[in-house]
């Protein structure tokens, strides 16, 4: 591995350096929406080097019946993805449980990408969620079918509302959280692996890796919902929680993705892809792309490109299928009418 | 059934050095797996930790940065007479939730999860429960604990986390957090708790599969007195034999539906 974000040793240095917190002060809560070049930018430049290569790959999944772990693997081998050895931890989305929703990530894709990480050389690989409407989460696994189908790929699971977790000082500094606990699944991961539902979301547009990442944090501490993390400011929240987590890579469940009044009460909406990269940020951004969203338009997806990863749809090395021909556009979520391609120049 | 003392052992898995119990066995001392131990099982020690795990304003929480979580309703519940519970019971009498970010907002408010948040169904059903049974004279906030219960409760009765209906959709309710609130509301609202109660009926054995949903459904229902009970009862006595890996908090549900601590929750 050649980047420092996505080198094992690397990153558990750099959790474990911040674990121990020697000063919670006030944090300066940026103006996200107002935040301009002059001023100074919210986070810790030694922790958060310029991203290296970021790519993605869009692949073309007909179903959940389909060879999804070949699937998987040939995305994974696409973006050249090096995980010979780690540790991995996959967080899925599991917010709550609906049966006939498309609320979750499936759980099929789930155990598809524990075989396909295994098929490169990952020392472990363990499930983890933290579900941020329900307290009880081994229901949400029963009921979903995930515990089942992790069950036959004989892969842990960990339910990171009650785990373990660590103190970890904040290095971005959009809130005035200061500091997070984070469960050490998360902390003593050689690799976190972001794998979201393609999904619109009715406070934040959309909700890809970076948003997915708010189901890490244990409920016995935030509470079930989160919502002092929503009221610090949801999209500086996902800024400074994905911080703090550092997905390495992340996987979107888009074969059956949500649209509309996301991310519980939308529509199920059938499109057939599985996008994969190293960057989560690009990842995010070229999944926008494709619902027909413009990842400028997306407030937090735009700044995570200023420091976490990259959002610009012409630095991301594209593997694969070419993402314009993949586009299909997403009912939007109430009050986001206005992010749509459509909407660029005010039509 | 399930003898109290195998939970008791079940739960000792997670108890640390210094009396307190984690929410799971290895890790540190948390205070509201400590208090709902304590209810469950009765250990001195638990009692001990939570004296000495006190805030200075008489709280109990987990602090995370500027987060402050707080479950002193709840350790309310478990302390014995004196002056620490007086200083929770003050805290728990004083704190409130917030409708709007800095602003309480109008009423009511219940409580939260963490200080100056919004209030959610659990943490104000413990509220309640902690006020109606440790300081009754706290009618204001009482009342107030109940009215946001009343605003929270889903269009065909019961609980989820505290939103009935969102964009336009209305939500469903869980079993837990039925559960939990119907120990606050029984006996001081019957349609509230009887609607509560119809939607627990419906709701327990899709939910069974998670020990914690079934634990706290068995509690409520044994705690009401409902013909459903001896069945969560006899469902819940098979899920603890294969939940090896369940957590403290789940566990002392189930230590407190089968055992002496559901009396500590009852109001007289």
């Amino acid at each position: 591995m050649s980047d420092t974000r996505r080198h094992p040793i690397s990153r558990r240095t750099f959790l474990r350096g911040v674990g121990a917190v020697t000063a919670v002060g006030a944090a300066t809560a940026v103006g996200l929406r107002v935040r301009s070049a002059r001023e100074d930018h919210p986070w810790d430049a030694s922790a958060f080097p310029p991203p290296a290569d970021a790519r993605v790959a869009a692949l073309r999944a007909s179903s959940y019946d389909a060879d999804l772990e070949a699937v998987v693997l040939a995305g994974l081998r696409a973006i050249e993805a090096d995980v010979s050895g780690a540790r991995i931890l996959l967080k899925p989305n599991f917010v709550e449980f609906d049966a006939g929703s498309a609320i979750n990530t499936d759980p099929r894709l789930i155990a598809a990408a524990v075989g396909a990480f295994r098929r490169l050389g990952a020392a472990t690989v363990v499930v983890g969620e933290a579900p941020g409407h329900r307290r009880d989460t081994r229901y949400v696994v029963e009921a979903s079918g995930l515990a089942e189908a992790l069950r036959d790929v004989q892969a842990p699971f960990v339910d990171m509302n009650v785990s373990a977790a660590a103190l970890v000082a904040l290095h971005s500094h959009y809130t005035g959280l200061g500091s997070l606990w984070l469960p050490t699944a998360v902390t003593e991961a050689d690799v976190v692996v972001s794998m979201p539902k393609m999904k619109t979301h009715h406070w934040a547009g959309v909700t890809l890796s970076l948003k997915n990442c708010f189901g890490c944090l244990p409920g016995r501490v935030y509470g079930w919902p989160k919502n002092v993390l929503h009221w610090q400011g949801i999209e500086r929240s996902i800024l400074d929680i994905a911080g703090a987590v550092r997905p390495s890579y992340a996987i979107v469940d888009g074969i059956v993705a949500m649209e509309g009044n996301g991310p519980i009460d939308g529509t199920p909406k059938p499109a057939g892809l599985v996008i994969v990269g190293n960057d989560p940020v690009a990842v995010d951004a070229t999944t926008a792309h494709i619902m027909g969203f413009e990842p400028d338009r997306l407030p937090y997806l735009a700044e995570a490109g200023a420091f976490l990863g990259v959002a610009d749809l012409e630095r991301i090395s594209v593997r694969g299928e070419d993402p314009d021909a993949l586009v299909t556009p997403f009912a939007p979520a109430p009050g986001f009418e206005g992010i749509g391609a459509t909407a660029v120049g005010g039509q | 059934m399930v003898a109290s003392r195998t939970l008791d052992a079940r739960l000792a898995r997670s108890k640390t050095v210094d009396g307190g119990y984690s929410s799971v066995p290895g890790a540190a001392p948390e205070p509201e797996a400590t208090a709902l131990a304590a209810i469950a099982s009765g250990d001195s020690d638990a009692l001990t930790w939570l004296e000495s795990a006190q805030r200075a304003d008489g709280s109990f929480g987990i602090d995370a940065g500027s987060v402050v979580s707080d479950d002193t309703a709840q350790v309310c519940l478990a302390l014995p007479e004196g002056p620490a519970l007086e200083r929770a019971l003050d805290h728990v009498a004083t704190v409130a939730g917030a409708n709007a970010v800095g602003d309480p907002g109008p009423p009511p408010y219940g409580w939260a999860w963490t200080v100056g948040a919004h209030g959610w169904t659990e943490p104000t059903a413990w509220g309640v429960l902690a006020l109606r049974k440790r300081r009754p004279e706290a009618e204001d906030r009482i009342a107030d604990g109940l009215d946001v219960l009343r605003t929270q409760e889903c269009r065909a009765g019961g609980w989820n986390y505290g939103t009935s209906e969102s964009f336009g959709v209305f939500q469903p309710p869980f079993a837990q957090t039925t559960s939990i609130a119907l120990f606050a509301t029984n006996g001081v609202d019957d349609q509230l708790t009887r609607h509560g109660l119809d939607a627990l009926r419906s709701l327990w054995r899709h939910e069974a599969t998670g020990l914690l949903s079934l634990a706290i459904s068995a509690a409520a229902l044994r705690f009401l007195d409902d013909p459903d009970a001896d069945e969560a009862a006899s469902r819940l006595d098979r899920s603890i034999a294969s939940s090896d890996d369940a957590d403290t908090v789940a566990l002392a549900w189930a230590a407190i539906a089968v055992g002496p601590g559901l009396e500590i929750l009852r109001i007289p």
